[in-house]
């Protein structure tokens, strides 16, 4: 039951997921909605890293685009099977996330993000240079499909998997003694030294894993479009991430979702592609206006006094005022 | 004399400052100690270098015979030492029962790719810290608080989750900065009941205070600095017959310009 609790955000996630997926008929909208679920994972691993650990990273993207390399790369180059490329897409990331925090942890929250922007600049240069390997400013054609989710609706349901369990992996992780000191140490370092925590290890393995989490979306977007090039996973798709786990709710599980959802259906509607950055611009002031916990802050409230009047309060709280005050 | 927490010989310098000059202090399991002395007096450095915060120049730090001197906080916590702030640190929008169980950090041995998948073990851990916390809850008297932000608790009860916090590594020395500060007489009152409990229960207490009687009232034994050195040292009544200590701080108190609390 506990158990169930915890995992509240991931069944919540399993339910729309499985909704989405029933009612979702168009296949221009089946499309759009592969891409938002990839920019979805991409933002709930902003959520891990700046909503819980404090950590803005302006290097998300990269990191899903060395998940889309690896995977490209072992396949094109090596005949290797997508799983091989997961392995990939996930270790190459993490590894490089965990080293960048083990050495910049200690700075001021600012010049952290711009070690991470710093790290996005190499990335690409790397990307477009490296020819013989990434194919340079060609890209690389002909990443195997998966076999086992050919069509765009089976692919659709596998980035809705994907979401779920990275969902389910981030809120064991909030519930174990890391979560707690992640949300301590965003609060307050010193606190969470008296704790006992090694901040920069804690930190830098919830980088880590944030990094992994964008690799895994990236594997997911190397083999649905079965081409990868240098412009595809930048610096714009960065700060795209950040507004939508900001807009979304970043301290919130589902938060960074909603927020790829709202945005990117929003985007869809919009006339014109020219207006794009305007309305990002505007969203994400109205939003740290009027919401500084994002969409999930202002529904948070009403949503717990519909929860109440739905289901009947067992008695928590045991006798309260025998005990002093 | 391996039992117990001695720091001895501590020196620490900021710029031309000699904050530490040759400090020293002892804390006895089951006993409060308490130190005293004047602001800028270096009570607070050497707190801080007993519990890692701050490297000391010179000196030694152990923890029942274990040389702890400039280890960092992690390993001081997990030698056994807790400390608390002079202004909590508490997050405010953090429920009670998980500040608590922030504090057991230490106590959970559950890996970080256990913790990610879930795996039996780490619930393991994770439901033994549970009790442990409800137990700390209870003994503290903030079970009825347990779900309750932080923040909407009064100052006396935040003071409590700060000490069951601290408690919660399975501190056996535990350091507190200034606990009273601010708190009401009746406040004041039930967490020196607490404190001494937990004396009581084989915890060595070190009680850094400005109130002077609170610290006669509640200490086995008084260490007054005075300019970074041991001015007086011994047992409460001992001490505020100390010539020396009454011209130097009680001597203040009288004339009012000390930032004592009460």
């Amino acid at each position: 039951m506990k158990q169930l609790r915890n995992h509240a955000n991931s069944a919540a996630a399993l339910l729309i997921a499985v909704l989405f997926a029933l009612l979702l008929r168009d296949p221009v909208w089946i499309d759009v909605a592969v891409v938002i679920g990839i920019q979805a994972l991409i933002a709930l691993s902003v959520g891990l890293s700046f909503g819980q650990a404090g950590l803005l990273s302006l290097a998300q993207a990269p990191f899903a685009a060395i998940g889309a390399y690896a995977t490209g790369i072992i396949s094109v180059h090596y005949g290797g099977s997508p799983l091989a490329g997961l392995a990939g897409a996930i270790m190459l990331p993490a590894l490089l996330g965990y080293l960048l925090a083990r050495l910049v942890i200690r700075l001021e929250p600012l010049a952290v993000a711009l070690a991470t922007l710093s790290l996005a600049a190499i990335v690409e240069v790397v990307i477009r240079s490296w020819d013989s390997v990434t194919g340079g400013y060609v890209g690389l054609s002909g990443i195997s499909p998966l076999a086992w989710a050919a069509s765009p609706r089976e692919y659709f349901w596998l980035v809705l998997l994907v979401i779920v369990i990275v969902i389910a992996l981030y809120e064991n992780l909030l519930a174990s003694r890391f979560g707690r000191a992640l949300n301590t140490l965003r609060h307050d370092r010193a606190r969470a030294m008296a704790d006992g925590v090694p901040v920069v290890a804690v930190s830098s393995a919830a980088f880590g894993l944030s990094a992994a989490f964008a690799g895994v979306a990236g594997w997911l977007y190397a083999h649905y479009v079965s081409y990868v090039g240098p412009g595809d996973l930048g610096t714009h798709l960065s700060i795209s991430v950040v507004l939508m786990a900001v807009i979304g709710g970043a301290s919130y599980v589902l938060g960074p979702v909603v927020g790829a959802i709202v945005l990117g259906v929003l985007m869809r509607m919009l006339p014109a592609q020219e207006l794009q950055g305007l309305f990002y611009g505007g969203t994400l002031i109205l939003i740290l206006l009027v919401a500084r916990d994002g969409l999930l802050g202002i529904a948070e409230p009403w949503f717990a006094r519909a929860l109440r009047a739905i289901v009947p309060q067992p008695a928590r709280v045991a006798p309260e005022d025998e005990r002093r005050t | 004399m391996s039992k117990g927490l001695q720091a001895i010989g501590m020196h620490k310098r900021f710029g031309g400052v000699h904050a530490l000059d040759d400090a020293a202090i002892s804390v006895e399991p089951g006993r409060v100690t308490g130190l005293i002395g004047r602001n800028g007096s270096g009570k607070t450095t050497l707190f801080n270098c007993i519990t890692g915060f701050i490297v000391p120049d010179s000196g030694s730090v152990t923890v029942d015979g274990r040389d702890i001197t400039g280890a960092g906080p992690q390993t001081i916590v997990k030698a056994g030492l807790s400390r608390t702030f002079q202004t909590p640190r508490e997050d405010a929008r953090s429920t009670v029962r998980d500040a608590v169980l922030c504090g057991c950090y230490v106590q959970s041995s559950a890996s970080f790719l256990g913790a990610l998948t879930g795996l039996p073990g780490a619930r393991r851990e994770e439901r033994r810290i549970g009790l442990r916390a409800d137990a700390l809850l209870e003994r503290f008297g903030l079970a009825a608080q347990a779900e309750a932000p932080v923040g909407t608790l009064s100052m006396g009860l935040v003071r409590l989750v700060e000490v069951a916090r601290a408690i919660a590594s399975g501190a056996r020395y535990l350091l507190l900065d200034e606990p009273a500060a601010g708190l009401s007489a009746a406040e004041q009152d039930i967490l020196s009941a607490q404190i001494r409990a937990l004396a009581s229960s084989g915890v060595g207490v070190l009680l850094v205070e400005h109130n002077f009687s609170l610290v006669l009232s509640m200490c086995d034994r008084i260490t007054v600095l005075e300019f970074g050195k041991v001015l007086s040292e011994g047992a409460p009544e001992q001490v505020a017959r100390d010539p020396g200590v009454i011209e130097a701080y009680l001597g203040a108190i009288e004339r009012g310009d000390t930032g004592s609390t009460q």
